[in-house]
């Protein structure tokens, strides 16, 4: 069964639309840094975050109070199907599935929620904010939006859960009911989670993030969706997904990733997404391709659009689309080019690639890859 | 193992048989001890005494000990860190494989609603109150949803991909609902599937607050029912290629022929009053199985005594069969969230196993509106080939599982 991308939509921090941010990074330019602060303290976070102009125009009685990451995939979800030359009630309900790959969900509207039951008590608690804070709300609120009646799944995991969401997208394709599936991954950001990431030692305190350096300094986290749509034809083959595995101590993330690496690499590969963001995922990724394609062109978009966490897997998959489609490479930001591996300062024509590998290392212990053709 | 190869041979056709299963929940540890909760129709709902509930109409739930959670098994440094959620799914995998020692998995499909919540909330609570954070990494670190799912793989030995599936309250079902698919299409031989949740404050709140929980006993499908209790619990099943586990001389405990998925777009929090998201789901199970209605012996309901939700999945259940008998053990345990599908999957199978039929315990009123056969109260005994479980779950989502004895003669 062969599955292919027919359609794509994104929301970043540095715009909106597949076309419209690829050539920004193209030209070069990384989103801007913002500053969140934390409500209960004086600290304050820099984070890379969508513009609220971006999501203007899009209203459906269901977003009205939806959170920033229900908005964010319904606009990329919407951009994606019309990519792909889909109208959503043209399709028959029951014949797309929806998978959303999501991290931590809604954060924003979770700790308002419980804020109001640590604050005030229980009595507090609003019933309009608790529906918002289930995993499955942007799900659940896009599938409305689209009128799909069939399946609808939530996947929860690290940076690695977009590709685990093209993994069961894979599966349910197997089942010749089904002509599509939309695949969806999306983030919010709030002051909470960059403290979290702090306490974790995995966060920078300002831009940028500097990839590949021997001295990891960390990341920045940003928001927003990448969404695809999978059909059996389109512009982009999904040859090879490798579910991956997972790791106990960081130190065994460079033999899985060795495998992936591997196993994805039996025929021909022109160009590595990475995921390297400025963590401990740097080295253990620049060693799996030294030992398993160190020719290899490599390419991390995460310098100029932040570690969006739940989204980063569907936008690693759009960079490597775009990458085969548009035949070129944004240059990598702020790297370390000392190293050995083959990373480009500046864009570069890629005239003759046919395959991608995208590598998605997640940060709580799970990793996964696959490979993207041109169709 | 790497998807590539396999897509070309899926065939849509492999039978699935359940060769091993794990559980903890109210109703006990273990299967052994949920078989005498269900058969004595214990009403396992308690006090919360974990989180203040001072300010909440609701003041119980069904809850695991923790205790026994904890007993069993020497501690380490590092497991006593772990979210109660992981002891949970440690518990009920290391069952599965006490049974099925040998049971390789492919892969691991989960259903979860909270993850590790409650070390969110600690650690949200100290941060507001500026206090001592000093084990904050270790409540992040523990929160992640697929944490308790890798906790349990490393526990018991297993280092295989794993699917996190976030549906609501149908998120267990879900899961084992999708591994089905997934080694019916042939894709797989062996998938891990269950469930699980652990009761959390924040949660318990959010369904007071929307007044889906009750002061009084759960009481589904009675006329006078009221609400909810919460529940908590894990459950994991082995799933396995039918032909190959014969072949291996596996013991089948029973066979899952068929489920159903469907989304009905309404509300976020409510079914479709008609009942159509239900009846969608339960429909298309039995059309993936290629049965009868009339074939069906009994119904686990998602049955949460909810006005809205048992009042749509009643109009549902009454549409499309004839009189079946129906419970829902949700009355004795509470409801689980994303365990809720995987433990009463896990009751299906005791059913089809000891051929009887688990009670809706609290129930006094009739409700007019159903017609079907309530098993009021007392467990009851029945020739039992095929059950059907429900699982429904907020934004609309709902889900189905169709499951037959196989010591009934099926070839």
């Amino acid at each position: 069964m062969s599955l292919a991308i027919a359609g794509m939509g994104w929301v970043t921090p540095l715009g909106t639309g597949v076309e419209f941010v690829w050539n920004r990074l193209l030209e070069g330019e990384e989103a801007s840094a913002t500053t969140i602060s934390a409500g209960s303290s004086d600290r304050v976070y820099t984070a890379f975050r969508v513009p609220e102009s971006t999501l203007k125009g899009i209203s459906h009685p269901r977003l009205r109070r939806a959170s920033a990451i229900s908005r964010f995939a319904a606009v990329a979800g919407l951009q994606a199907l019309e990519s792909a030359g889909l109208k959503p009630e043209s399709q028959s309900a029951e014949r797309m599935a929806l998978i959303f790959a999501i991290s931590n969900g809604g954060v924003t509207y979770t700790k308002r929620f419980y804020h109001e039951i640590v604050g005030t008590g229980a009595q507090a608690a609003s019933p309009l904010l608790f529906p918002e804070t289930v995993f499955n709300a942007p799900a659940s609120h896009l599938a409305a939006i689209l009128g799909l009646t069939g399946a609808t799944y939530t996947l929860v995991g690290d940076g690695s859960v977009g590709v685990a969401a093209v993994t069961m997208a894979e599966e349910l394709m197997a089942n010749n009911t089904l002509d599509y599936c939309l695949v969806v991954g999306t983030e919010e950001i709030d002051s909470l989670l960059c403290d979290a990431y702090r306490r974790w030692r995995l966060l920078r305190s300002t831009p940028p993030i500097e990839p590949f350096r021997k001295q990891q300094r960390g990341m920045i986290l940003s928001e927003g969706a990448g969404a695809i749509v999978l059909a059996r034809d389109g512009f982009s083959a999904i040859e090879r997904v490798h579910p991956g595995g997972y790791f106990i101590e960081r130190s065994q993330a460079e033999k899985i990733l060795t495998g992936i690496l591997s196993d994805l690499s039996q025929t021909e590969i022109d160009l590595i997404i990475s995921s390297a963001n400025g963590t401990f995922v740097d080295n253990a990724e620049s060693r799996a391709v030294e030992n398993v394609l160190p020719s290899s062109l490599v390419y991390t978009g995460k310098p100029a659009l932040g570690e969006s966490v739940g989204a980063a897997g569907l936008w690693q998959i759009i960079f490597a689309a775009q990458a085969l489609r548009s035949k070129e490479i944004p240059p990598v930001l702020h790297a370390d080019h000392s190293g050995t591996l083959y990373l480009s300062r500046s864009r570069i024509p890629v005239a003759s690639a046919r395959r991608a590998i995208v590598l998605s290392s997640g940060l709580n212990q799970q990793i996964a890859g696959l490979r993207l053709a041109i169709a | 193992m790497a998807q590539g190869d396999s897509r070309s041979t899926t065939n849509n056709s492999a039978r699935v048989g359940v060769t091993a299963a794990g559980v903890v929940s109210p109703l006990g540890f273990g299967l052994a001890e949920t078989l005498e909760s269900l058969r004595h129709a214990r009403d396992c709902v308690t006090a919360v005494m974990r989180f203040s509930v001072a300010q909440c109409r609701c003041k119980t739930a069904g809850q695991v000990s923790d205790s026994r959670l904890l007993a069993g098994h020497p501690l380490t440094r590092q497991s006593r860190r772990l979210h109660r959620a992981s002891h949970m799914m440690i518990r009920a995998l290391r069952e599965v494989f006490s049974q099925e020692p040998d049971f390789d998995p492919e892969s691991m499909i989960i259903g979860t609603t909270s993850g590790g919540m409650s070390y969110g909330e600690r650690y949200y609570r100290s941060l507001n109150a500026g206090g001592n954070l000093r084990n904050a990494p270790t409540w992040i670190a523990n929160y992640p949803a697929q944490k308790p799912v890798l906790d349990a793989q490393t526990a018991c030995g297993i280092a295989v991909p794993c699917q996190v599936i976030a549906n609501a309250c149908a998120s267990g079902t879900n899961a084992l609902g999708h591994a089905f698919e997934c080694v019916r299409s042939g894709r797989y031989q062996r998938v891990l599937a269950g469930g699980y949740d652990a009761l959390t404050e924040m949660v318990f709140v959010g369904f007071d607050s929307l007044q889906a929980s009750t002061p009084d006993k759960c009481r589904p499908f009675d006329r006078d029912r009221s609400g909810m209790v919460l529940g908590e619990g894990a459950a994991v099943l082995a799933l396995e290629n039918l032909d190959l586990a014969r072949k291996r001389g596996a013991t089948i405990l029973a066979e899952i022929i068929g489920y159903g998925i469907s989304t009905d777009n309404y509300h976020i929090t409510q079914p479709e009053p008609s009942g159509l998201g239900a009846r969608q789901a339960m429909a298309r199970a039995l059309e993936k199985a290629q049965i009868p209605a009339a074939d069906v012996d009994y119904i686990n309901a998602h049955g949460t005594a909810t006005i809205f939700n048992d009042a749509a999945e009643g109009k549902a259940i009454s549409a499309l069969f004839d009189g079946v008998p129906v419970s829902s053990t949700k009355s004795m345990m509470g409801h689980s969230l994303g365990a809720a599908g995987a433990i009463e999957a896990v009751v299906c199978l005791l059913a089809l196993q000891h051929q009887f039929l688990p009670a809706n315990i609290n129930f006094t009123n009739p409700d007019d509106g159903f017609d079907f056969d309530i098993v009021a109260n007392e467990a009851r005994s029945a020739v039992v080939n095929t059950v059907l479980s429900n699982s429904f779950g907020f934004g609309g989502t709902n889900a189905s599982l169709l499951m037959r004895n196989m010591r009934t003669g099926q070839a």
